[in-house]
């Protein structure tokens, strides 16, 4: 391992551990605060009129019976301004791509069953929905195409009659050529499943436009803060300097709340009509399934050539995206293409590459940001190939992936879509997970079992390498008006000596608060329960982009560091001048300074913050009072963090059911800042992960209704279904100040491969489909 | 996923719940019990009932009594959670261990269960196949109903607007067996299957394969004319049953899928019963 720079050894007493999370008091008492605890006097609650269609015109909306209603409120529709005039359009510079305008309430058109067209606002959620049913509207049918792979009858937008928003090809080496040389060519159709992210908490907001100074407060379950202030601003032409979002305690978020929705504006917009009033809105959870971005949908047609020794020569791909009926705001119909073809090869060596990606409008629920991204499929496509190639070739699943490793040595290794993987540590983590996995014991055992009654045993792996924290250059793909690569952060030392940090990262429920504060606890040189952290409020935090990405630790930890590192540089100049000592003999640890040999401390850092803050007469000449810093962190490029997951399986061939039996995650998160934490990550991504695997998909009917609108029909897995994990770590240390790679998506991106391969190991079925449900296994049986 | 307005009373008796029911003009009154059923149809606005008549304050009716050597009363209100807690009937024990989950079963109950008449449900299938009676008031009525009688159809019972089940009747099998096959832990059963063998005659009903729980009559016909129950004789009756039952599909399983399962869990529910052992290797605990 290399040593890691910019942290000052001595003072690495709270990284690294499993202290005890910031945020779980308060949540195990029940006194954590989501916006839906909000309760401000003379709050009116909206509900959404939604379509009951998936394609269709409006001939008219008719509000008059709503309107006489003594408990309606108020009824808005997008048929007048502001929401008229306002749509939201993601932007992008890339040659192909087609904008798509998503109106705040439809009026003219719908374009998939869940668009919200009306808004009614009354003294609580149960006489909004009332006021609904007495909205009239009139719709003309439009023919419905749920499928990104079928020929539309209708287009949905007239700016792309084809319904194709997107396509880029990948291109380098010479696949043709490649491909004719190869020993054993492997094609493949794989198809995955349209999942969500349904957080525990789903969708919520209050808007308060205040008649006074004209500010706007929004209260939002939003994984990105500022770029909602940012684009509320330009939508709702104010100034961002009266606009204020705050993101409380939120409940889970997996990317569902990386967007920015229609009904954000909308009751953003209703507010500032109804000035001084609270305009409150909780998404149900029927509503989610109905209308938060969906996920997923996809199809991989791959062709492969292999050397008959293993060696992957050529691969060309034709991936296509179902992103639903708009371009998600602001992260465009790019996202999900754009990842699978930039990363299909994942952690292998790879001169030629075909790789053409479309994104594809369809009338459903758009598509954004899933934990993820698009990777845990094109694992499943890239992973599905290397298991047919070894039984081809008659290699075993593992020599293969070893054969085809990119390695330590080729590091920085460029794949063929120019990312440049900085980690290749894939090897190794295969050979910690095989052997936390024992397989030789399980190969004993399923040679046992072959000829006997007793169910089949199969096991699959998976090998991914996940881009993280991505900085300027490595986020420059999706050519959007903004590049994600750095957030803000602001350390102050209080004048009693205890810290506040004020972060621009957000928390969903991954535990930032304590991230940061081990960070810049380190940093400073002080106790962890000394550091408060503040986040997701517009009006603290300088600047950050949110969580997605897994980049927060690394961007948002990285400022953090760095401002902490600043003011601790300052406390020791000042203590340097206060005890007429060198700075290069003082040492500040534990909250007090040190000279070097020292058994007692020579100050506090209360101290120092009283001179600080209170006298001035005492500093040095040219330092200005106070002990806070402000930094911004950008890494440049990105941190792949590898990873390798192996689970077993047996099957009962009577039900098709599958038990697993074991599971192991090795994974490098580089250097581990609190393992709990990092732990927690891991489990919960392949519990997500083995969801979309064998249970969760979102399903239209022909006509573009949802039939899995609720969760008797869309199925989480519970903690039944999910089964102990053994988690392994290797820590190298990415090339960024903390030397941390990012943690938070990886885990979902090895299910899908798993058990796919898993299943195929124990049957000898190939499964090309997901879910893996035990009906479809079922049928492959018969 | 807020209701409708609807008015809300709490009834003393079954007299008294029943009367609130014929009272309401437009037939258009229901029984909340445990809630687990209507509150979610409430919630989806798929019901709108004007007026609840909430039945869980009427004394007496949460209780199990043993009625003859052969026979317990189940009131209306004992809950899911009690059946599996009593010890006269295992195999009502072992059938609602498969309800749900266990705030389900806390609240949900008997009665609700039956007469929510959901055609997978864990009950239904049960009461039919150990033929239970239930017992039902009316304002001026009072009637008993073979439960092989009173499941018409998906969500449909044969109650009379102003009828409430006041209790059942439940003979206490010799011998059963039960299978079920759920997606995921807790979920509704994508095929259910009882046997119940009472008076040396054994019914067999299946779940998830119609609107209601149906009958396995050529199986059981092959079952009652056998004295022993072989595994050759087990896996004919599981064909018979497999070649009877005529179920949909949906994305949850095809019905070719079904019918598999069909053949499978009669197949089990048989040995089982022929063993006395439970199947399921589930700890509920
Ligand atoms: C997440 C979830 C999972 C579930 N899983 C299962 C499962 O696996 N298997 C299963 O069987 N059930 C399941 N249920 C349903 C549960 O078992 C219900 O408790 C049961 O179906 C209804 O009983 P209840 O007392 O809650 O009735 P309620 O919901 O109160 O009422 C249901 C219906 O019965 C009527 N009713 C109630 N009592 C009477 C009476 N005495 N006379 C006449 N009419 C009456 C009501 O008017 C209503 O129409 C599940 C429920 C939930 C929420």
């Amino acid at each position: 391992m290399t040593e890691i720079t910019g942290v000052d050894p001595k003072g690495n007493e709270s990284v690294g551990r499993a202290v005890q999370r910031k945020e779980d008091y308060r949540f195990l008492i029940g006194r954590g605060h989501y916006v839906s605890d909000l309760r401000l006097p003379g709050t009116r609650h909206v509900a959404f009129l939604r379509s009951p269609l998936a394609h269709a015109k409006i001939n008219s909306i008719d509000i008059s019976s709503a309107l006489e209603a003594d408990f309606v409120e108020a009824i808005f529709t997008g048929e007048s301004d502001p929401f008229k005039s306002v749509s939201l359009i993601a932007r992008s510079a890339l040659p192909s791509y087609i904008e798509t305008a998503q109106p705040i309430l439809a009026w003219d058109k719908v374009r998939f069953s869940g668009e919200p067209i009306a808004a009614v606002v009354a003294t609580d959620r149960y006489l909004a929905e009332d006021g609904l049913e007495l909205i009239e509207v009139e719709y003309e049918r439009l023919p419905a195409n749920v499928s990104a792979w079928s020929t539309p009858a209708e287009p949905l937008h007239k700016e792309a009659l084809d319904n194709v928003l997107l396509e880029r090809r990948f291109q380098s080496g010479d696949v043709k050529d490649a491909l004719a040389g190869a020993e054993v060519v492997i094609e493949r159709e794989l198809i995955s499943n349209r999942q969500g992210g349904n957080p525990l908490e789903c969708r919520a907001g209050v808007a308060l436009f205040e008649p006074g100074d004209g500010t706007l407060q929004f209260w939002s379950g939003t994984q990105v803060p500022h770029l909602v202030r940012n684009a509320l601003a330009e939508l709702m032409g104010m100034s961002e300097a009266k606009i204020r979002v705050v993101a409380p305690d939120v409940g889970g978020g997996f990317g569902t709340k990386a967007a920015l929705y229609p009904e954000d504006v909308a009751i953003c917009m209703i507010a500032r009509l109804m000035p001084g009033t609270p305009i409150k809105w909780v998404e149900d959870r029927a509503e989610h399934l109905l209308s938060a971005t969906h996920a997923r949908d996809h199809r991989y047609l791959v062709t492969a050539g292999f050397s008959s020794d293993g060696t992957l020569l050529a691969l060309k791909a034709d991936v296509t995206c179902n992103v639903g009926a708009y371009s998600v705001y602001p992260w465009t119909a790019g996202i999900e293409p754009l990842m699978a073809g930039g990363l299909l090869s994942g952690p292998y060596r790879l001169e030629n590459y075909d790789c053409m990606v479309r994104a594809v409008a369809t009338n459903s629920s758009p598509s954004g940001p899933y934990r993820g991204v698009a990777r845990p499929a094109s694992v499943f496509a890239m992973e599905a190939i290397m298991d047919e190639a070894a039984r081809r070739l008659g290699m075993s699943t593992i020599d293969i992936r070893r054969k085809n490793f990119i390695g330590p040595q080729d590091i920085p290794y460029k794949m063929p879509t120019r990312l440049v993987d900085d980690s290749g540590h894939y090897e190794r983590c295969l050979d910690k997970a095989l052997e936390l996995f024992d397989l030789d014991q399980f190969l004993e055992e399923q040679q046992r079992r072959r000829g006997t009654n007793e169910p089949p045993i199969g096991f699959g792996v998976a090998c991914y390498n996940e881009l993280t924290g991505l900085g300027r250059a490595a986020s420059a793909g999706p050519r959007m008006p903004f590049r994600t690569g750095h957030d803000a952060c602001t350390v102050k030392v209080n004048p009693d000596g205890t810290v506040t940090v004020f972060s621009g990262v957000t928390s969903q429920g991954q535990g930032l608060e304590t991230t940061v504060a081990q960070i810049v606890a380190d940093g400073i040189g002080v106790d962890y329960d000394d550091v408060q952290v503040r986040i997701g409020n517009t009006d603290e935090s300088l600047w950050g982009f949110g969580a997605f990405s897994s980049r927060q630790a690394v961007i948002g930890g990285g400022a953090a560091q760095l401002s902490a590192l600043v003011v601790r540089d300052k406390v020791i100049r000042l203590a340097s001048e206060l005890l007429e000592i060198d700075i290069n003999d003082l040492i500040l640890r534990d909250g007090k300074i040190w000279v070097a040999g020292e058994v007692e401390p020579r100050l506090s850092l209360a101290e120092i913050a009283r001179v600080a803050y209170l006298e001035s007469n005492r500093l040095p000449d040219g330092m200005e009072p106070g002990l806070e810093a402000t930094r911004f962190y950008d890494p440049i490029r990105g941190a792949f963090a590898a990873g390798v997951q192996i689970g077993s399986l047996e099957v009962d061939v009577s039900t098709g059911e599958i038990r697993i039996l074991k599971w192991v995650c090795v994974e490098d998160a580089g250097r581990v800042i609190n393992p709990a934490i990092v732990d927690g990550q891991i489990a919960g991504a392949i519990a997500q992960g083995i969801g979309g695997a064998m249970y969760e998909h979102l399903i239209y009917d022909g006509d573009g209704n949802l039939s899995t609108g609720t969760l008797m029909d869309y199925l989480i897995p519970t903690s039944g279904e999910i089964p102990e994990m053994i988690i392994g770590h290797l820590q190298f240390p990415a090339d960024n100040p903390l030397g941390v790679r990012g943690v938070g998506e990886g885990g979902t991106l090895g299910p899908n491969a798993v058990i796919a391969g898993a299943v195929a190991d124990a049957l000898g079925i190939l499964v090309d489909q997901l879910p893996v449900t035990e009906g479809a296994v079922w049928e492959g049986l018969q | 996923m807020k209701p409708a307005p609807f008015d809300y009373v709490v009834a003393a008796s079954p007299r008294e719940a029943v009367q609130y029911l014929a009272d309401v003009e437009d037939a258009s009154a229901k029984i909340i019990a445990g809630g687990q059923s209507l509150m979610p149809l409430l919630a989806l606005r798929l019901a709108r009932p004007s007026l609840l008549v909430d039945i869980n304050r009427i004394p007496g009716l949460e209780t199990i009594e043993r009625i003859s050597e052969t026979t317990i009363r189940i009131g209306t209100l004992v809950r899911h959670r009690m059946l599996c807690a009593q010890t006269n009937s295992p195999l009502l024990h072992e059938a609602a261990r498969w309800i749900g989950h266990s705030a389900i079963r806390t609240r949900g109950t008997i009665g609700g269960s039956l007469a929510h008449a959901d055609p997978a449900a864990e009950l239904p299938i049960v009461a039919v196949a150990a033929g239970m009676v239930i017992e039902v008031m009316g304002p001026s009525t009072q009637r008993t109903v073979d439960a092989q009688d009173f499941f018409i159809g998906t969500l449909e019972n044969s109650l009379a607007d102003d009828e409430m089940i006041v209790s059942v009747i439940s003979p206490l099998p010799e011998r059963w067996g039960f299978a079920e096959y759920a997606r995921r832990h807790g979920d509704f059963g994508l095929v259910t299957v009882a046997a119940a063998e009472v008076q040396g005659e054994v019914k067999i009903a299946v779940g998830g394969v119609g609107s209601k729980p149906v009958r396995m009559l050529e199986s059981e016909g092959l079952v009652n004319d056998s004295v022993t129950l072989s595994g050759q004789l087990i896996d004919q009756a599981a064909r018979a049953a497999a070649a009877s039952v005529e179920p949909n599909g949906d994305f949850h399983g095809s019905a070719r899928y079904r019918i598999g399962l069909v053949e499978e869990l009669v197949r089990r529910s048989l040995r089982q019963l022929g063993s006395g052992q439970a199947d399921s290797e589930v700890d509920w605990s």
